[in-house]
């Protein structure tokens, strides 16, 4: 039996030894990423005075780089689209573990849908997998139960099959990051036919408890840190859920909610939008334009 | 606590230290250690119906030894009935009441009769349909005489309850099993070892191959009306191969835990889709299950002997009830009488024992005839999937009807490359190693460490790859 163990040993040492070979695809994994936005928090190159977080509505819809030029002040966008509350959540606190704490937050509300279940919006973990050889990022993968307690020891563990290219990822044609993280777009979906969401009835008893604590934990951590948030509700080519923004304000001091300027013929020409949810660049101007001017009033930067 | 876990990655070292290095000494101690680890392992997945499994080994227990010590034989029809129909209640009760009350209840609407019979809101327990065929052959042993009835409670407890086996099989025979409980187990390395290939092998049939078919054929069956023809070929091969990785891959996993503690278990697969007809499928496939039905239901029902007539029902009774093991099902059903259908003309025309060594023994490849016939009985058992994976009797005859449509001869839209490549690579490693009890026994065992080791460590490597951070069910625990 001695001579069993001993192979046995010896075979799993081996096989430590082979998997740390596939600690080449984790380093390599970030290199071929072209939004590399997660990567510079964790190294510590996101030191903003105003962070813009959400999903697309807020990568695509807020323009970073006119709020820095209208406020003076430095301006970043970290939203993520097809991302959920949480993960929001996720991205400030790894903003405030590894850079200097941002003045300003602008939160983009996904009216009607920022906390019910929404097959579109979810906690991305796909941004975290080219990340695994972050030890920050695997233990929130752990933490998730994405991954095992296996991977503080295996490569192969931390690693997700799509680690293994060693082609770029390419960049999809509506994803392309300016310098300052926003995504705007110049095109109109070829599938946007320009119809009008239907107007749900808003149910809270459908809500995600699990994005409500994130909403409520994301607060209090912007409150620790004095960091002031904005919360902004962006257009929509769809209706305006009423019902839900009752709820919202029920949350959140009035005073910090910025809804658009819902007058504005601009957001009811069909042509200003990408689809239903996102704006084209030039109605995009307008909107952050509407944000700097909110922003300047309120003093929040002073 | 799934035999896919790290859970059990660190359950079975545990007990292999302390099962061999404190008590190595005595089987006894090591019988009553297995069986603590047993119940705990049950335990770990419904703590509930722990008692159920104590009740139903009591009982079986008690009866085998009042059997025994019975004189009269009406006292000992009584205790042998008793035995029998407290547990075929017991599997009738959870696995089969709200098939016939809902199966009942749609009979009688037929007629007129709106009845509203109890449907039994409760889960299944888990491997209940697996222990009780333990305790029922046991019974019919001691009963029949073929076996004297086992004295050490505790012998017989882990005989019923050895974890290794409790929750899909293999259905052991106490003429097997408790003779190795009984006497002094010594540590043998190859038997050790040939463990860990066949737990290897095992974790790979089942993450990597039947976990990836898995997500394919789910998501063909869920989506079935829309797809083509070919796409629904594919669905129904992945499913093959799904159900094929899954089960016998969860059997090597079981078989190869227990040779480490020195206990072997029957075997359950034997490289089934190298078969040549139904009736080499069937001696290959859930080995375990189809014996017991030939030994315990055939054989006594007269078997291949007697008049035609004869011999088709009980081929039809045999295949009827292993459909109905699977579940409350017609789908079920549909899939055993499917099997007897293909099986009945073998058995007519006396070819049913036609193919009994595995295929090309001699030879390295499959001559063309053979390879014609693996085909043919391959794609006949991956039609009958059809309707064991399928929600529906009408669900199964659209995916049939589906697939043999015009659009058969298109390009499927689902074809996995990296998946096919694993298959492939799946078959291959099997064919080289059909002569074995499992593919990698005694592999390179006398050769070349390094090859082994490196093999080893690639199957490894595959297994991490594609493991999946939730966990994935064995198909079998349901049944």
């Amino acid at each position: 039996m001695r001579r069993f163990i001993l192979h046995s040993v010896l075979f799993l040492a081996t096989f430590f030894v082979v998997d740390k070979m596939f600690y080449f695809f984790l380093h390599h994994a970030p290199t071929l990423e072209y939004d590399t936005r997660l990567e510079q928090i964790l190294e510590g190159k996101m030191n903003k005075e105003v962070l813009i977080l959400g999903s697309s509505r807020g990568a695509n819809n807020i323009l970073a780089g006119q709020i820095e030029s209208k406020t003076r002040h430095s301006t970043y966008n970290l939203s993520y689209p097809g991302s959920d509350v949480r993960f929001h959540y996720f991205v400030l606190k790894s903003v405030l573990k590894y850079n200097k704490k941002p003045k300003m937050v602008v939160l983009t509300i996904d009216n009607p849908h920022e906390f019910v279940n929404e097959k579109t919006l979810n906690f991305r973990f796909d941004r975290l997998y080219p990340l695994a050889k972050y030890n920050y990022i695997t233990q929130e993968l752990i933490r998730q139960k994405e991954k095992n307690v296996l991977s503080w020891f295996f490569c192969l563990a931390r690693l997700n099959r799509s680690n293994f290219s060693l082609s770029k990822v390419a960049i999809p044609l509506d994803g392309k990051i300016d310098a300052w993280g926003s995504m705007p777009f110049y095109n109109r979906k070829a599938s946007f036919i320009g119809k009008q969401n239907p107007i749900h009835q808003y149910n809270s008893a459908l809500e995600n408890t699990e994005k409500i604590t994130a909403f409520k934990a994301l607060q209090q951590l912007c409150f620790k840190n004095k960091i002031q948030i904005v919360y902004v509700f962006p257009p929509s080519y769809g209706a305006f859920d009423k019902q839900f923004y009752k709820r919202f304000l029920k949350m959140v001091p009035a005073h910090d909610v910025m809804v658009y300027d819902t007058l504005n013929t601009i957001y009811q020409k069909e042509a200003s939008f990408h689809d239903e949810s996102h704006l084209q660049q030039k109605a995009a101007q307008v909107f952050t334009n509407e944000i700097s001017t909110f922003i300047q009033n309120k003093n929040y930067l002073k | 606590m799934l035999f896919n876990t790290l859970m059990y990655a660190l359950f079975v070292p545990v007990v292999f230290v302390v099962y061999w290095y404190v008590l190595g000494k005595s089987s006894k101690a090591q019988n009553i250690f297995l069986l603590l680890c047993s119940y705990y392992f049950y335990s770990c997945w419904d703590v509930r119906f722990l008692g159920l499994l104590l009740f139903s080994t009591a009982l079986d227990y008690v009866s085998a030894l009042q059997m025994q010590n019975s004189k009269s034989e009406h006292i000992r029809k009584i205790w042998f009935w008793t035995s029998i129909g407290i547990n075929i209640s017991f599997l009738g009760i959870f696995k089969y009441y709200n098939f016939f009350a809902v199966s009942m209840q749609s009979a009688l609407q037929v007629l007129g009769l709106d009845i509203d019979l109890y449907v039994l809101e409760i889960i299944l327990p888990v491997g209940i349909s697996f222990y009780t065929f333990h305790g029922l052959s046991y019974v019919i042993d001691v009963y029949k005489k073929r076996l004297v009835p086992e004295q050490d409670p505790i012998a017989y407890a882990l005989f019923v309850s050895y974890f290794p086996l409790l929750v899909a099989g293999p259905i052991e025979r106490a003429t097997h099993l408790l003779p190795q409980l009984k006497k002094n187990r010594t540590f043998s390395y190859q038997q050790a070892v040939n463990g860990l290939y066949q737990i290897v092998w095992g974790l790979f049939k089942k993450i990597v191959i039947a976990d990836q078919c898995a997500l394919y054929a789910n998501a063909i069956f869920n989506n079935a009306p829309q797809e083509s023809g070919s796409t629904l070929f594919m669905g129904a091969l992945f499913f093959a191969f799904q159900i094929y990785g899954d089960f016998s891959g969860y059997s090597d996993i079981a078989l190869g835990t227990s040779k480490l503690f020195g206990i072997e278990l029957l075997q359950n697969f034997s490289f089934p889709y190298f078969s040549r007809d139904i009736a080499e499928f069937w001696r290959r496939w859930h080995i375990s299950l189809s014996s017991w039905f030939k030994d315990y239901v055939y054989i006594p029902l007269g078997g291949s002997a007697g008049s035609r007539f004869l011999k088709i029902r009980n081929v039809c009774i045999i295949f009827l009830l292993s459909g109905f093991w699977h579940g409350a099902n017609w789908t079920f059903i549909v899939w055993g009488l499917l099997h007897a259908l293909y099986f009945v003309p073998l058995l007519l025309a006396q070819k049913n024992r036609k193919h009994i060594e595995i295929v090309a023994f001699s030879n390295t490849w499959p001559s063309g005839k053979e390879v014609c016939q693996m085909g043919t009985t391959f794609l006949m058992t991956t039609l009958a999937w059809i309707f064991f994976r399928a929600n529906s009797l009408s669900a199964a005859i659209d995916y049939i009807s589906g697939i043999f449509s015009i659009s058969l001869f298109t390009i499927p839209s689902v074809r996995p490359t990296n998946v096919l490549v694993l298959i492939l690579f799946c078959i291959t490693v099997e064919w080289f190693g059909r002569r074995n009890a499992f593919a990698l026994e005694n592999f390179n065992l006398q050769g070349n460490r390094v090859v082994r080791w490196f093999f080893v460590s690639f199957i490894l490597i595959l297994i991490f790859v594609f493991s999946s951070p939730v966990e994935q069910q064995f198909i079998y625990f349901q049944f």
